[in-house]
């Protein structure tokens, strides 16, 4: 009995283990990202410089590698959302935005963006 | 068992926290339109923007077709900004769903491959639909390097 048990928990620990596997390339990674953020009266004023090759799919062909570009972007203050931008194959690459919204200093701001295939990364910044 | 009860509270709160409008994902037909009448139209359906009081700002000549700055403001109180371009192989270059509390004030760089006009539709949050455009010489085209 104690074999048939220590046979269904290590095959229930396995599949949970395949689970987390599944979800990995949706897990967030960490990643450094020029943040800046001010504010003032207010208005919190904000410049992201993401590092990304932003490979078309015309230059992707050319240098016979797979496209690969930011298709989402939002801009969190704890769970408030405060951009939150679709882009596409034409954004430069390393693509540098601004935008601008209520906010105070103090609080943290998290960038995320999604890529071509899923995966997702993001950075922080407190906001100053 | 605690484990996977873990990984489902995760998967839970990114996707309540996730509450953005991602466009990629609700309009894919936005992103393959060829042309920016198209592109606003699978954006937007069957609109008639009219010319706004939209502040659409990016260099008369681009020396770097790769990387040109374009900004857009408007007071229009807006609930999308859409921005295209017409010499590129699709449209649509970004959509902006905008937040509460987000002031419509974007900036961004983008690629064009050549010398052409950017336009703008703000989704105005009074239901109409407001537009303008830009024409700009690109020196350097941006979809090659």
């Amino acid at each position: 009995m104690k074999k048939m048990m220590l046979i269904i928990a290590s095959m229930a620990l396995m599949a949970t283990a395949t689970m987390a596997n599944a979800t990995a390339t949706m897990t967030p990674t960490k990643v450094k990202m020029k943040i800046k953020a001010k504010e003032k009266n207010g208005i919190v004023k904000a410049k992201v410089a993401i590092s990304h090759n932003m490979l078309t799919y015309d230059q992707a062909k050319k240098k016979g590698k797979e496209a690969n570009f930011i298709t989402h972007i939002t801009a969190t203050v704890g769970d408030k959302v405060v951009y939150d931008a679709s882009t596409s194959q034409f954004l430069s690459k390393n693509p540098l935005i601004k935008f601008a919204f209520a906010g105070k200093k103090g609080d943290k701001i998290k960038i995320t963006y999604t890529q071509l295939k899923g995966e997702v990364f993001f950075a922080t910044k407190k906001i100053k | 068992m605690k484990k996977s009860m873990m990984s489902m509270i995760v998967v839970a709160t990114m996707a309540i926290s996730a509450n953005a409008t991602d466009y990629r994902v609700e309009k894919p037909e936005a992103w393959t339109a060829k042309d920016v009448p198209s592109a606003m139209k699978a954006l937007y359906g069957n609109i008639t923007p009219q010319e706004g009081a939209i502040k659409l700002k990016a260099p008369k000549v681009a020396s770097n077709g790769g990387a040109i700055p374009v900004s857009v403001k408007t007071d229009i109180p807006a609930k999308s900004i859409a921005i295209f371009q017409d010499v590129n192989p699709e449209a649509t270059v970004a959509v902006f769903a905008m937040q509460e509390g987000q002031v419509a004030d974007v900036a961004l760089k983008i690629k064009m491959k050549k010398s052409g006009t950017i336009t703008v539709v703000v989704e105005g949050k009074d239901g109409k639909f407001y537009s303008k455009s830009f024409s700009l010489e690109v020196a350097l085209g941006g979809c090659e390097g």
